[in-house]
């Protein structure tokens, strides 16, 4: 099979675009883990609930699933927030164990609800198809705008944490909980907050991708999957990193399509985590040790 | 004869700032050393780096004339370099006896007498079966300290032995590491007290801001106008 | 109480040798998997209740050990009980395989490792299709062997709870236990906490395998679906977690609460068995996290071999 520069071109901006999204996502899961240093296994199930919720208004308001994004991204924040208020609270302190196992039972509990609410039927959000041609390149338009919401909606959330003094207050609790408390900032609020920030980016991540692949209640699996692998790519803890690590994870998988069979391909995500976590375990940028 | 530790020019760094800047220091054996300094001077960092808790960015650590900096600390604990921590770390669902058991891979019954003469040394062999978790703070203490002592380290290195622990209870664990001294060990400890500092201590090293400052006996650190400013500042 | 417990469970393992002689083909089916809920539960246990190191894709090894015992009795002809063992071996051969890299980190980056290693066996079974029937599955010649199975499986059951109860009250269990109060302390003790959790998580990975080969038998069919199913994983953790994480008798009383109000309730509540599932983990980590036997372990100061 005869490689072009154009074939890799198409791959590589298949990757970025793929990778925008992930990078976005993952973003959420950094931050609960920077800040409370909570894995959250149900961050894929929260970003499934974001894709229902579209599904559900474009299917019975018809509501342009773009738009959709201002309703599922406050509601998952909610939620968040809520879930964070009732239950993962109480296990921030906890050893490790704990946190993981809650958010496993969390996450087993919201996927069968949503079962037993939308049954496990495979549902579209019919919206946009056909590509987009450019020179010899063409994207899926979905893909497309997807990525630039994605872009969108991340800068936002670094400007957010840069800029607002909500945003300073976060990132010094992800530093130092004891030293953020002496400054007056309430932790307990920073957590809500941040669990709601993250359960919205991956609510987000799940609208934009409700209109690209089928929803399912298992749906989320898979991503709460690879955003860990952004995570450690990019250093946990590390939030430009997580930037960085999904880019590589969308280049890494667009580029083993073009290598591998496709089978072979799904398996390339759990390959590279393995080979990172052997050469490199703190990540590619400096990353803090679990 | 031989120093039994060597540090050299050991840099760590966390982000951009160097908790450890440029330390070199040497120990010769049988002899106890005071390494003593300002909160956040870098006194613990330079203990993890030279128990391979932490990994060195430069620098070289011999122990006994073999190279230690990369290795693992199980690997450094079983050459004979043996710590305690600042904030206790004894495992608290196992009991006393069973915390100094752990350590050694010997034959069980000989573990058995060494962990029970161990735990005689420092007046706790009627405490042997109370799980960890349940014991005083200064007990706690007293079986971390002999824990380490399982495999006859060479050199031991103690992170504030004296914090948090009553008059009585120090004394002993002074005289201990006396009786240490005197059996030919080395030993480092990182202090806050200097009363204890100064009693016991034969050398004593001061860091300020991760880079050595002052060297030497007691009485000559006590009246060392940088380390009075590191301490009290300008 | 300590003389009575021997007897009372030499009658019990009595009683459980003699049902299949008047119990129904039903009855000895349901025992069976009761067995084999026991062994998966203790088998988590190992790994995840000692060393604190949670193993979220462990049906990975059930379904290993499917895989190679069926494709043995299948394609190779070999006899069931030998290639179970095998099934058991493979298991432990993944076990290395994964362990080898992913144990050299902390638990969490451990746990992310295991999730994902579901999917991965998924792919491999379908990769390899002429050998395991891809997404059709794989037909074992019919046999009727459900009493010896139920012997093997019961068999299994007990064997992994006395290696339970000899590692637990060995050094070798005490230090597996220290990576779970403070890896730190433990390699700073001179503990290579690498070969301990390498060698409790190879042990962890035997009964499942074993297991998974006598299933497959029992079933006479696999498929990927069937012999990896996140609830699996799911359901040995909530049942070792419930009856008690850390503990040797704490899987067994989980699975066999568990599995009794699963077939008895659950069972008319199929849709929301999982939900129920995370309800009850989710219950246990905040009210009781070291499920029942080590509440009252606690509470009354029991001896750890409980």
């Amino acid at each position: 099979m005869l490689i072009t520069p154009a074939m890799i071109g198409q791959v590589v901006i298949s990757g970025l675009l793929a990778g925008s999204l992930y990078a976005m996502v993952a973003l959420g899961l950094g931050l609960i883990f920077g800040v409370m240093r909570v894995l959250n296994v149900a961050h894929g199930p929260l970003l499934m609930l974001g894709a229902y919720t579209t599904f559900g208004l474009f299917h019975w308001l018809g509501l342009n699933p773009y738009l959709s994004l201002a309703a599922s991204m406050p509601l998952l924040f909610v939620v968040g927030a809520v879930l964070q208020w009732g239950l993962v609270r109480r296990v921030v302190d906890a050893p490790e164990l704990s946190s993981l196992l809650l958010t496993f039972g969390l996450a087993i509990g919201i996927v069968n609800l949503a079962q037993l609410a939308f049954s496990s039927d495979l549902r579209s959000v019919e919206y946009l198809t056909g590509s987009f041609v450019l020179g010899p390149f063409a994207f899926s338009k979905s893909r497309l705008i997807a990525c630039g919401f994605a872009v969108v909606i991340t800068a936002g959330a670094f400007l957010f944490l840069k800029m607002t003094r909500l945003g300073k207050a976060i990132r010094a609790v992800s530093q130092s909980r004891e030293v953020a408390q002496v400054c007056g900032i309430n932790v307990q609020r920073i957590h809500m907050i941040a669990f709601g920030f993250a359960s919205a980016l991956a609510a987000g991540g799940g609208s934009l991708v409700a209109v690209m692949v089928a929803i399912q209640p298992e749906m989320g699996g898979v991503y709460t999957f690879k955003s860990f692998l952004v995570i450690v790519l990019g250093g946990a803890g590390n939030y430009p990193g997580a930037l960085l690590g999904g880019l590589l994870l969308g280049l890494v998988e667009q580029l083993s399509s073009l290598f591998l069979t496709t089978q072979v391909n799904e398996a390339v995500a759990y390959i590279l985590l393995v080979l990172v976590l052997l050469v490199r375990p703190t990540g590619l940028l400096k990353g803090r040790a679990a | 004869m031989a120093p039994i530790l060597e540090i050299s020019n050991v840099v760590k760094r966390f982000g951009g700032v160097a908790a450890v800047n440029g330390v070199s220091l040497t120990l010769e054996p049988g002899r106890i050393y005071g390494l003593i300094g300002p909160n956040g001077s870098g006194k613990t960092t330079l203990f993890n780096c030279v128990t391979g808790v932490e990994t060195r960015d430069e620098g070289e650590i011999r122990f006994r004339g073999a190279r230690i900096d990369g290795l693992k600390p199980h690997r450094i604990f079983h050459l004979g370099l043996g710590r305690t921590f600042q904030i206790i770390r004894v495992f608290p669902e196992l009991t006393a006896l069973e915390n100094l058991l752990v350590v050694t891979t010997g034959p069980y019954a000989e573990s058995r007498r060494r962990a029970e003469e161990l735990l005689r040394f420092v007046k706790l062999e009627g405490l042997a079966g109370e799980f960890a978790g349940n014991l005083s703070y200064g007990q706690q203490k007293l079986v971390e300290f002999v824990r380490v002592l399982m495999t006859d380290p060479e050199l031991i290195l103690l992170d504030e032995p004296a914090a948090g622990v009553n008059r009585t209870l120090l004394n002993e664990l002074l005289d201990a590491v006396q009786k240490l001294r005197d059996a030919g060990k080395t030993v480092l400890l990182i202090e806050h007290d200097m009363k204890v500092v100064m009693g016991l201590c034969e050398t004593v090293f001061v860091l300020d801001h991760g880079e050595k400052l002052a060297e030497g006996p007691p009485g000559v650190i006590q009246s060392d106008e940088r380390v009075i400013e590191a301490y009290f500042g300008r | 109480m300590k003389r009575g417990f021997p007897v009372a469970l030499a009658v019990a393992l009595g009683l459980l040798s003699l049902y299949p002689l008047q119990a129904t083909g039903y009855g000895i089916r349901v025992m069976l998997q009761l067995f084999m809920w026991i062994a998966l539960a203790q088998s988590w246990n190992l790994i995840s209740g000692l060393t604190g190191y949670v193993s979220f894709g462990h049906v990975a090894f059930f379904g290993m050990g499917a895989y190679t015992a069926s494709i043995l009795i299948a394609k190779a002809g070999w006899a069931w009980p030998l290639a179970c063992l095998a099934g058991g071996v493979m298991a432990m051969v993944l076990a290395l395989v994964i362990g080898w890299p992913c144990l050299r980190l902390k638990g969490p980056y451990f746990a992310i490792a295991m999730l994902g290693l579901n999917e991965v066996l998924r792919v491999a079974v379908s990769y390899y299709e002429g050998l395991t029937g891809g997404g059709n599955g794989l037909s074992l010649p019919t046999l009727d062997a459900s009493v010896r199975i139920y012997y093997a499986m019961g068999l299994v059951a007990a064997l992994v709870t006395a290696l339970t109860y000899v590692i637990i009250t060995s050094r070798f269990g005490l230090r597996l236990m220290t990576i779970r109060e403070d890896e730190l302390a433990a390699e700073a003790m001179g503990i290579d906490t690498f070969r301990y959790k390498l060698y409790a998580f190879l042990l962890s990975a035997v009964g499942p395998g074993i297991v998974g080969g006598l299933a497959a038998r029992d079933q006479g069919y696999i498929e990927p679906i069937s012999v990896f199913p996140l609830v699996t994983t799911i359901t040995m953790i909530v049942m070792a977690l419930f009856g008690g994480k850390g503990t040797i008798w704490g899987p067994v009383l989980g699975a066999v609460l568990l599995f009794t109000f699963q077939e008895m309730v659950w069972a008319r509540f199929i849709y929301l068995h999982q939900l129920l599932f995370g309800a009850v983990i989710v219950a246990v980590v905040l009210l009781m996290p070291r499920g029942i036997l080590g509440v009252l372990q606690q509470k009354y100061n029991l001896p750890r071999t409980i």
